[in-house]
């Protein structure tokens, strides 16, 4: 897409849903991050429209923050598999595309590349969205090879540590002993290593985090893509508690995440030096522009006094 | 229906805050209005998870947000 493909004429605006024309109107298409960003969810038109994932679900959460922080919404594309998470993702206005089960480090391998070949001037952003069973367990060999391959696109592994969507299976995500519907004597495995496979896979960038904290939880989001975009492939794995499955009350759902912080998923970030060389180009830049707007603005309200 | 999250205004008011409307699950659905200086809940979209109370509540220790049963077939 593009900002232009998704603005309509003024005179056609009366005819088209409500939800779309506030998009456009209030959506943060074009917008900065300090316009309508993670840091003012709340208060612009945000992309993810109703969707049919549970009460109180933190993977829900994730998705709404993962689309709040993209550096660039009209020129993104996302890929996913079944699984929980696509309920949402297909439920935002940016183009899904949604294959076979585990098969979305694949299609975006080659959409990745046909953007670069067809779009040269332009920068697309292609991200996988997908569950641990889609990313680590039946979309293995498709996620590794994506990686080994370089290929230059983000995986977002949405990691609850189980199968949510089909009942309660264990998944390779699932830690040791984990008692769940479909495992009731307990997992007998260990939790798969993630970080480590994608590091040692060739990803530039890869983080483990719980998203508790939104600054935080948005600038490793972005650095992601950003990296993703020039250097090679990036990885993050983030904590998305079931809730159902794991049966944590609702309104406890982000105490939970906040222990799992302490816990199995303690904060690791990897970059090698050229993944770190954008990350830091890219945001004093970034930092210059949002100095430069307030100054900008600044002065504008000065003359009008 | 259900419980809902209702906001009193009055209340909310008095702290500059929109803490709540960063962590709830869903999107557009507990707004913050700047003018008013008060986070308020879209209960069709509301699904009565309590986040936001443990938020408010639990977290911040002030108590703006209880679970409520809404007037449906009004209006
Ligand atoms: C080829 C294939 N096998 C099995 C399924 C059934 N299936 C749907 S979702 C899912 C697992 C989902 O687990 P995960 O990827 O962790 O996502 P979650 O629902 O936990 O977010 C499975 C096995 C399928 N859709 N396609
Ligand atoms: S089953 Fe679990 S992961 Fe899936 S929507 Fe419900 S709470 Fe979220
Ligand atoms: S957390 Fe409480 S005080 Fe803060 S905006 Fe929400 S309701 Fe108001
Ligand atoms: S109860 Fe849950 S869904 Fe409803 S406004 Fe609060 S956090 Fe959002
Ligand atoms: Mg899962």
């Amino acid at each position: 897409m593009s900002l232009k493909y998704i603005t309509p004429a003024e005179r056609f605006k009366k005819y088209l849903p409500k939800d779309y024309v506030e998009l456009v109107d209030y959506g943060p298409f074009g917008k900065t991050q300090d316009q309508a960003g993670p840091g003012n969810m709340g208060q612009f038109k945000e992309l993810v429209e109703e969707h049919p994932m549970c009460s109180g679900c933190w993977m829900a959460y994730y998705i709404r923050l993962i689309f709040a922080s993209l550096p660039c919404p009209e020129e993104t594309v996302t890929l996913g598999t079944a699984g929980c998470g696509r309920l949402a993702i297909s439920q935002a206005a940016v183009p899904f595309v949604y294959g076979n089960y585990g098969d979305q480090n694949a299609m975006a391998s080659g959409l990745s590349r046909a953007f670069r070949l067809r779009f040269p001037d332009k920068t697309k952003d292609v991200i996988t969205i997908a569950g641990d069973g889609g990313t680590m367990d039946i979309g293995f060999s498709m996620t590794m090879h994506s990686w080994i391959r370089g290929e230059r696109f983000t995986t977002i592994m949405l990691d609850n540590e189980v199968y949510g969507n089909t009942g309660g299976q264990e998944s390779g995500m699932s830690p040791k002993g984990a008692v769940l519907k479909m495992a009731p004597f307990g997992k007998n495995f260990e939790k798969m290593p993630a970080t480590g496979l994608a590091i040692a896979a060739g990803c530039v960038y890869v983080v483990r985090m719980s998203p508790t904290n939104i600054k935080k939880a948005a600038k490793v989001i972005r650095r992601a893509i950003f990296v993703a975009r020039e250097v090679g492939p990036t990885f993050i794995q983030a904590y998305t508690s079931c809730n159902i499955e794991y049966s944590i009350p609702t309104e406890e759902v982000f105490a939970d995440a906040k222990a799992q912080e302490k816990d199995r998923f303690q904060f690791e970030e990897f970059m090698t030096d050229e993944a770190k060389a954008v990350i830091e180009r890219v945001e004093a830049e970034e930092k210059a522009a949002s100095k430069a707007r307030k100054a900008a603005s600044k002065a504008a309200a000065a003359e009008v006094n | 229906m259900y419980y809902v999250a209702k906001v009193d205004s009055n209340m909310c008011a008095e702290y500059k805050c929109n803490t709540c409307t960063l962590y709830c699950p869903e999107a557009n659905t507990l707004m913050f209005d700047k003018a008013g200086n008060t986070s308020w809940v879209d209960i069709d979209r509301c699904k009565g998870c309590a986040l936001c109370v443990y938020v408010c509540t639990d977290m911040l220790n002030r108590d703006c947000i209880t679970m409520e049963m809404p007037n449906v077939g009004e209006g």
